[in-house]
């Protein structure tokens, strides 16, 4: 219990902290409006182009209302893998490090910390947005079903931002691989365009991969809420996330024996 | 603290590092050891005047407590280090485009030894000040003895503790300061960040709340804990940075340059606070420093480092007795003073109309005989006395220690 409660104060206090600057937060937030903005003309445009009202199985509508949940999704995420690059490079890990608690879920509780206000409010802007430019989402309780997988999907993001992060432990700079996280992100992961427009083959390798549990899946959980297929993304996510999170945990013993704190 | 009953409990359980810390022949009796307010002799006679009975008891219960071989030997050390060693591998790169192009085919490496078999011993309770310049080791040796650092070899045991492989055991029972890195929430007020550090070392809200009473009380911190940390002034902060480490009662508080940037009053206030928490809590404080202020204040005993090695380690009164023999001494006379005025053995630094300023060494020249020399040129109107700044000895210090060592060895890591 006393275990429990050490990293939900982490979660509180940097809950607490995402809103020491509260007009940064809702500036940032207000990006979305634009993108689904964006999304809509060129989707418009797309659908009026192929003369049909679905493509793979969504209409205008619904591929508006997934855009919105895969930008929440993607937008609440920290930059787990550059703050911890950071903690490494500015010696501030030291002092995470001679806490007593679990590196890695002290982290985790942190970027939980800093994802939900900012999601919530990627969440009601672009809602909005949305709403305004198509209408009312086809199954509004949809998000109820999301939301454990946009729970899981943060989790995945976690295990591989912090693997990333963890190599900071080794190279100290981590920009690359972050850069190269994102545009897999966003190419497999379904963030641009939903899998289900894409060809056959690469939707079934796309689907299989784990970007596409960190973001289409819960996504597409929104528009399509079945118990079906609940239960196929969450067991694919979980199957990820269990896998991910056991190699974390071996990358993090390895990379602690080969971190040199800097500085002093 | 009432009656021998309590005090033995005391003494046997936990807390061997307050009892030693006072002094191993301090009577066990009721409210010993200095209380706030009333100095340590003062409180010895308080309490041989009114408990003689209970005296004689404690003091054949220490002497049976000292003399039980071995049993209580682990806890009075609190840090054993033995050949610890730290080397560095830093990637080596010639100026300008064409070296870092080289560099990256071609990278060379060079090994930088910032921690050189180092071995030492502190007391629980005590007060050690680690010093020396920058590089030479001192974070490093802290990083390690906190089990951040994997050390190249050697070994240490901190409370018992191999910090690098129990780490997380280690940090429920010390607490770490590095003056250079904030801990606290910096946009958030101080309180929250005590409130977490509560819940982190798994303490009762009851309990982290009467801490937190307690050390603002001490470290006058109650006026600053409603305030975002970033509003704070940078003595305020380090009061806080202090305190907020002192939650979880450590037994051992390491210190990496507590007193850096501060202004001299700020650094009293720190230097107070941490005194009173040692004889208030017996906490053992390990500082590193390259102010001997911070040293002349607050440590007993001293090791000073350079290039990663020991190259003085004694009391500091000790340091003080061997090094700060030289006197400077200014006088001023009713009269003029002649031009020619000099006494054997005795650096005339200064003479002016009606004063003189000399400098002269206790060892080699004895006092009497400068005084007395003084005291006949006139009738002396003021005379002031002053030892040279401990800053000056351990310079010296270093540079003889220095000078023993080869030329042009990269010193990066501190």
């Amino acid at each position: 219990m006393k275990t429990f409660s050490k990293y939900w104060s982490i979660f509180q206090i940097t809950l607490i902290n995402s809103l020491a600057y509260p007009g940064e937060l809702v500036g940032r937030s207000l990006m979305i409006i634009p993108f689904m903005w964006i999304f809509y003309q060129l989707w418009k445009v797309t659908f009026s182009a192929a003369g049909a009202d679905v493509i793979g199985g969504l209409t205008l509508r619904d591929t508006l209302w997934y855009l919105m949940l895969a930008e929440t999704i993607e937008l609440g995420r920290p930059p787990i893998a550059r703050t911890m690059s950071d903690n490494v490079k500015d010696g501030s890990i030291a002092y995470i490090l001679n806490k007593p608690y679990d590196f890695l879920l002290y982290q985790f509780s942190t970027a939980m910390g800093e994802t939900i206000f900012r999601a919530m409010l990627n969440a009601v802007f672009g809602g909005l947005t949305v709403w305004w430019l198509v209408g009312a989402p086809n199954h509004p309780e949809g998000i109820l079903i999301a939301l454990p997988a946009i729970f899981g999907a943060w989790v995945l993001h976690f295990c591989i931002n912090a693997m990333i992060g963890l190599s900071a432990f080794v190279v100290e700079d981590v920009s690359a691989f972050t850069w190269i996280y994102q545009k897999l992100a966003f190419i497999f992961g379904g963030m641009l365009i939903p899998l289900d427009f894409y060809p056959k083959w690469l939707q079934s390798l796309a689907k299989f991969l784990p970007f596409s549990s960190a973001i289409y899946g819960p996504a597409r959980l929104f528009i399509s809420p079945t118990y079906t297929f609940f239960i196929s993304v969450m067991s694919l996510q979980l199957t990820w996330v269990l896998g991910l999170c056991i190699l974390l945990v071996i990358v993090y013993r390895r990379g602690l024996a080969q971190l040199t704190v800097n500085g002093g | 603290m009432v009656g021998v009953i309590v005090d033995v409990g005391v003494i046997v359980g936990v807390d061997v590092s307050v009892a030693v810390a006072v002094g191993p022949w301090v009577p066990v009796g009721a409210g010993v050891g200095p209380r706030k307010g009333i100095p340590e002799h003062a409180c010895n006679s308080i309490v041989i005047n009114n408990a003689r009975e209970n005296l004689r008891i404690s003091y054949l219960f220490q002497a049976i407590i000292l003399f039980i071989p071995g049993t209580f030997y682990n806890n009075m050390t609190s840090i054993e280090v033995t050949n610890l060693q730290k080397t560095f591998q830093t990637k080596r790169k010639a100026a300008g485009l064409t070296g870092s192009i080289r560099s990256l085919f071609k990278p060379e490496y060079s090994l930088v030894e910032a921690v050189r078999k180092l071995s030492f011993q502190m007391e629980a309770g005590e007060l050690l000040g680690f010093i020396g310049p920058n590089g030479a080791g001192k974070s490093t040796t802290i990083k390690m003895l906190t089990g951040i650092l994997h050390p190249s070899a050697g070994a240490a045991k901190v409370l018992g503790f191999t910090p690098w492989v129990d780490r997380q055991k280690l940090a429920y029972q010390i607490g770490t300061v590095f003056g250079q890195r904030p801990q606290l929430w910096y946009h958030l007020p101080a309180i929250d960040t005590f409130i977490l550090f509560g819940k982190i070392y798994e303490l009762d809200d009851r309990e982290t709340q009467k801490r937190i009473d307690y050390l603002t009380e001490a470290f006058e911190i109650k006026d600053l804990l409603d305030v975002p940390v970033r509003k704070l002034s940078l003595g305020q902060r380090m009061r806080c940075e202090v305190a907020a480490s002192l939650l979880h009662r450590p037994k051992l508080l390491l210190l990496d340059e507590p007193s850096i940037g501060l202004d001299v009053v700020a650094k009293q206030h720190i230097r107070d606070a941490i005194k009173r928490m040692n004889q208030e809590e017996g906490v053992g404080v390990l500082l590193t420093s390259h102010d001997a202020g911070d040293l002349e204040a607050l440590c007993k005993r001293v090791i000073i480092v350079n290039h990663g090695q020991i190259v003085y380690e004694d009391k500091v009164s000790n340091l003080k007795r061997k090094f700060l023999t030289t006197k400077m001494v200014e006088v001023r006379y009713a009269q003029e003073v002649s031009r020619d005025f000099s006494i054997h053995g005795v650096q005339i630094l200064k003479v002016g109309h009606y004063g003189v300023k000399l400098k002269f060494d206790t060892a080699i020249t004895p006092v009497d005989a400068v005084m007395s020399h003084l005291s006949g040129a006139g009738d002396i109107v003021d005379i002031t006395i002053s030892d040279p700044p401990l800053e000056e000895v351990i310079a010296k210090i270093y540079q003889e220690a220095g000078s023993q060592q080869q030329p042009g060895q990269d010193r990066n890591h501190g």
